[in-house]
């Protein structure tokens, strides 16, 4: 890995287009080419289409409309559309927030509102999602929702709390609604 | 005997198959006490293998008694040389991290229950029934002595509880 921190530019990069083998080697090739480190991503299939988020760095000087020049070609190729924002210092340098993790998998009848109301309730108590996936799945004259989320809890809150908290909306909702401990265990 | 570094991939010992211990000499005793301080050393440690803190020889000890997953169901401190796992049962997951592998976590499916034999510290041949949260801990410890990490145990994406809807 080539320099990073003061010496290096960030860049959150997103790319999302419909699906077709060859977008992941395509968009390395172009951050390889460049000299670029991907130090982070998750890259995922929603939909038909696929999408790829990327914190970038690259050695000073460097500029993203260099970045997006390179990505052009090969976007407009591959019918893709890209987003490049640059990082600020603060933003790069970051904590991951400590406490235990939870996940929470929300599943039943599709209706409006499952993802707002499940997580207004946990942004109410400063629960901090670290990751999240739904899903329309089931046929189409009975639509079913997946909802998979994990999230940091803060202090003072645990498991039993966040089920608890949730006990009421899984009635009114009429899904089902698992918590449970995923801290991960240091061996 | 001091607690010694815990050494981190990509150092090379941790990917070596590590070799038996024929017998009980001095070398072997201060290995273990220095696995033992190094595992009490480690926040929350609840076990070091050997070529962790680099030597390839097959020796690990646990001991999860004082965690919070594992005080109501353990053997106490455990000094496993040439440990082997004769039984498995059941399946589970548990999200392990590692010492030699700072800042990454992984989905890790593991036996439920074990019965494993191993010689001691004082290289009598023991054979125990293990269960939750220590047998993890003994699988994962085991792995270390055959060049094994979490990280090529990993089964699933972090959330991969749903298998992907077909669109075709």
């Amino acid at each position: 890995m080539a320099e990073s921190g003061d010496a290096a530019v960030h860049f959150a990069v997103t790319i999302i287009g419909k699906d077709s083998p060859g977008i992941v080697a395509g968009a390395a090739e172009v951050l390889f080419r460049l000299g670029c480190n991907i130090e982070d991503s998750s890259s995922t299939m929603l939909g038909g289409e696929f999408a790829m988020i990327l914190i970038v760095s690259h050695k000073k000087p460097f500029s993203k409309a260099q970045l997006l020049e390179e990505f052009k070609v090969f976007c407009e190729a591959m019918q893709l559309s890209v987003f490049v924002r640059i990082l600020s210092k603060g933003e790069i340098r970051f904590e991951m927030p400590s406490g235990e993790i939870c996940m929470v998998s929300v599943y039943g009848s599709d209706q409006p509102g499952i993802v707002y109301r499940v997580t207004k309730e946990l942004a109410a108590r400063k629960i901090n999602i670290s990751d999240m996936n739904t899903k329309l799945i089931g046929t189409p004259e009975e639509p079913l929702y997946v909802l998979m989320l994990e999230a940091v809890l803060p202090e003072g809150i645990d498991v039993e709390d966040v089920s608890r908290l949730l006990e009421k909306l899984k009635k009114e909702l009429k899904v089902e609604i698992g918590v449970r401990s995923v801290t991960p265990v240091s061996l | 005997m001091p607690a010694r570094t815990i050494l981190i991939y990509p150092h090379l010992g941790l990917k070596e198959v590590c070799a038996p211990i024929t017998s009980i000499e001095d070398g072997v005793r201060s290995l273990i006490q220095d696995l033992i301080d190094t595992m009490h050393a480690g926040p929350g440690s609840v076990g070091v293998a050997a070529p962790q803190i680099g030597t390839v020889r097959r020796v690990c000890v646990v001991d999860v008694s004082k965690s919070k997953l594992g005080k109501d169901n353990n053997h106490g401190l455990l000094v496993m040389i040439n440990p082997e796992i004769i039984r498995r049962e059941g399946a589970s997951v548990m999200r392990e991290g590692c010492m030699s592998v700072p800042d990454y976590t992984g989905d890790v499916e593991r036996s439920v229950e074990i019965t494993l034999r191993f010689q001691d510290e004082n290289g009598e041949v023991r054979e125990i029934e293990s269960s939750g949260f220590e047998a993890v801990a003994i699988q994962h410890e085991i792995d270390h002595l055959d060049g094994l990490l979490f990280l090529d145990r990993i089964t699933s994406l972090k959330t991969g509880l749903f298998r992907r809807k077909n669109y075709k």
